[in-house]
């Protein structure tokens, strides 16, 4: 898949501290693709660079296979964390106004404002002052004016912080739909269960360095440790005869159910296929999973520097 | 440009529409005008109803001379001071007067029964001073001396002329009262402007800072555009704002004018301008004061307001744009107002140093120290529009213009710089070396 954004060797140091240190990644072209780290890491530092807020010390940024220039910005839409509206200006003055510094004229950003407001039923909002909006509210005519001018890159930062499960689930979906329609979309977060539901391309950066990029199956299955879980009927000794010599028995779970379920360690892959038979003749197989590591997991594990 | 020209729309149309806006737009001028019309309105309102005064003279001397006019009456009484003042209550009060007042003139004692005000005082003791300086002069034993001391009774008024080349033989008189007020209302305009205007450029940048609306924007526009687009249309609003005082002054003042005023007054006025007249003789036809009428021929004389005007705006909008770029770099590069109050010092000496030297001015429009600070740029706006209306050399005011946008542009060009970098930084107050620093930045 060819990449819509390359980011290579770049490196940002401030007064005190490194943001950057030879920073490279490639986002493919109509992924969703995670940004990932802790707090302080060099998320939103490399979010700037890559809008063109702040430029790296070392490094370059390619744009759809050209240095990133000035003109770019206007393919690229970009909802910051911290949500910036003017407080005390009227919603659909100031959508109009971000979608026109955006390139948009003043006919075509009218009639696109007015289509997503209804998207979103929230046309009697447009005369209202953004300080009279819950912070929800405001966090959704940010995302609109954000997607307005249909850009082939959009980044968010934090994009459900402040959401209801209801409106972080519309704003999940919309977001899918743009990906659909070939958008292409950066996400940073922290917080993981998002990553796997919407993300296919991760990176994980860590004290200013990346420490982990990839495919988010790829990822987890790489870091698979060969662990099966077995949900099974009938006795524990007969299962535990069956797997002799086979595989390494964990400890297994007491349950109310007539089903129980152990966990093992496989050796190898290869060996996966023999486990499933010899435990099969013994007792009545329910199912067998591999289990594998959620991305939190990795996550925390790959921060505290196991990886 | 034209994400400027978008930015400087949006600057622009949220100020003017702000109520803090519109009503002191409207009532500056209302209050100018009543500021104007307060001592005629004052004497209209203080005329009270006429005051009987008993006189009781010891003297002799004084109470047949005593006039009763609108603001007293006098009358004589025969009762001793005490019943007097137990017995007239319905009177003002009793004015009692010492024998010996002709050689103790501190021996006059006013018995009020209700407040007395100083405008009856100061009648009261004109009159019996009047009364006794007579007394004393006949003693000299002078022939005809009312008609000698008519005779030699004399008032001087003095035209003032301005010698430069544009102006004929027939040089219209100048009123140097008239120009130095005007000079001074007009510096002090300058200042306000500096000040209030500068300060909204800052809060405004703080403002953005704080909402993080920067963020969104500098995703879309540089930096450099955001703050020239704030410095503009900002600057749009101090014109508008202005040139509406223009009108709503000259307009309420038009039509207010000729009511005031009565008609022989404004023709002599007219005549004055045109040179018809010279100030003295129709002050003399219209039976008033000489320099009033030159006063109120130099303000209602268009082609000098005018001109008065467009320096004001060029000066205006000089030194706002200076002051502006300033101001927006410290508003970048702090979190809140409070953190911007040390910053904005130097930033303000400048200002206050030159509505200082600017009243300095009234007395010598061409001192030295009047002539550099009018050119040198950062107190130039202030002084410069002080002095322009006594009249100076083009040559001066056009070198402090071209000082004063040459120095803009450096200005913008630092200012930038900072607000650049500033924009970004949250948390800590930079120190001044650090801006230093800034500057030295390549973005």
């Amino acid at each position: 898949m060819e990449d819509i954004l390359k980011v290579e060797h770049v490196s940002k140091r401030f007064a005190e501290h490194t943001a950057l240190d030879d920073v490279s990644l490639s986002i493919p072209r109509g992924s969703v693709y995670g940004l990932l780290g802790p707090n302080g890491a060099g998320k939103t530092t490399l979010i700037r660079i890559i809008n063109r807020i702040t430029a790296p010390d070392t490094g370059r940024v390619l744009f759809d296979g050209h240095e990133l220039r000035p003109e770019d910005v206007r393919r690229i839409g970009y909802l910051p964390e911290e949500r910036g509206l003017y407080k005390k200006m009227k919603v659909g003055e100031q959508a109009l106004f971000f979608a026109r510094l955006k390139g948009l004229t003043r006919h075509d950003a009218t009639q696109r404002l007015r289509e997503w407001f209804r998207k979103f039923g929230i046309e009697s909002w447009w005369g209202k002052r953004v300080d009279e909006l819950s912070k929800g509210m405001a966090q959704k005519v940010q995302f609109i004016v954000t997607v307005l001018h249909e850009p082939e890159l959009l980044i968010f930062d934090e994009p459900f912080s402040g959401f209801d499960p209801i409106n972080a689930n519309l704003l999940k979906e919309e977001i899918l739909a743009l990906r659909d329609r070939g958008a292409t979309v950066i996400f940073s977060t922290h917080n993981m269960s998002s990553v796997e539901e919407v993300c296919d391309h991760i990176t994980l950066i860590n004290k200013s360095h990346n420490i982990l990029s990839g495919r988010v199956d790829d990822i987890r299955h790489s870091h698979g440790t060969n662990l099966f879980e077995v949900s099974y009927r009938g006795e524990e000794s007969a299962l535990r005869a069956a797997a002799a010599g086979r595989c390494e028995l964990l400890d297994g779970t007491e349950t109310q159910s007539i089903y129980r379920t152990i966990r093992l360690h496989v050796a190898s892959d290869a060996e996966v296929r023999g486990v499933i038979a010899a435990l099969n003749e013994a007792v009545e197989v329910r199912s067998f999973t591999e289990v594998i590591p959620s991305m939190n997991d990795i996550f925390i594990r790959a921060v505290n520097g196991s990886l | 440009m034209s994400n400027i020209s978008i930015i400087v729309g949006r600057e622009f149309n949220e100020r003017v529409r702000k109520k803090s806006f519109i009503i002191t737009t409207i009532l500056m001028p209302v209050l100018l005008i009543a500021l104007m019309a307060a001592p005629a309105l004052i004497m209209h309102f203080t005329r009270g109803e006429t005051k009987s005064i008993a006189v009781i003279d010891e003297s002799g001397l004084v109470a047949p001379a005593l006039e009763s006019g609108a603001e007293a009456e006098f009358e004589t009484t025969e009762l001793s001071l005490d019943e007097a003042r137990r017995e007239l209550t319905d009177h003002f009060g009793v004015l009692w007067i010492g024998p010996d007042v002709l050689t103790n003139p501190g021996n006059v004692k006013l018995y009020a029964n209700a407040s007395s005000s100083m405008a009856l005082e100061e009648n009261i003791r004109n009159q019996i001073e009047r009364v006794l300086e007579a007394e004393k002069l006949k003693g000299y034993q002078i022939e005809d001396l009312d008609r000698i001391l008519a005779e030699v009774h004399t008032e001087v008024t003095m035209q003032t002329f301005r010698n430069d080349e544009s102006q004929e033989e027939d040089a219209q008189a100048q009123s140097s009262a008239v120009s130095a007020f005007v000079g001074f209302a007009l510096g002090m305009v300058l200042y306000m402007f500096l000040v209030i205007y500068g300060a909204m450029v800052m809060q405004s940048v703080i403002e953005e800072k704080n909402n993080r609306v920067l963020e969104v924007i500098v995703s879309s526009v540089r930096p450099f555009d955001l703050m020239m687009g704030k410095i503009l249309g900002v600057a749009c609003v101090a014109v508008v704002q202005i040139l509406l005082w223009v009108v709503l002054v000259v307009g309420i003042g038009g039509l207010v004018m000729p009511h005031l005023m009565p008609a022989d007054v404004l023709a002599s006025a007219q005549a004055v301008q045109s040179g018809a007249l010279d100030a003295s003789t129709a002050a003399a036809a219209a039976g008033i004061d000489p320099d009033m009428l030159q006063a109120l021929a130099t303000a209602t004389d268009l082609g000098y307001v005018v001109m008065l005007v467009v320096w004001l705006l060029l000066f205006l909008i000089g030194g706002y744009l200076l002051y502006s770029a300033m101001f927006a770099a410290v508003g970048s590069s702090v979190d809140n107002v409070q953190d911007a109050q040390q910053l904005q010092t130097p930033i303000t000496i400048p200002i206050i140093l030159g509505f200082l030297v600017a009243m300095s001015v009234m007395n010598d429009p061409n001192s030295q120290i009047a002539f550099w600070f009018s050119i040198i740029p950062f107190t130039s706006p202030v002084v410069m529009m002080a002095r322009i209306p006594c009249g100076i050399p083009m040559w001066e005011i056009l070198l402090s213009l071209v000082l004063l946008y040459a120095s803009f542009v450096v200005m913008v060009w630092l200012a930038a710089k900072i607000y650049r970098v500033g924009i970004f930084m949250y948390g800590k107050k930079p120190t001044f070396r650090e801006l230093a620093k800034w500057m030295r930045y390549k973005s």
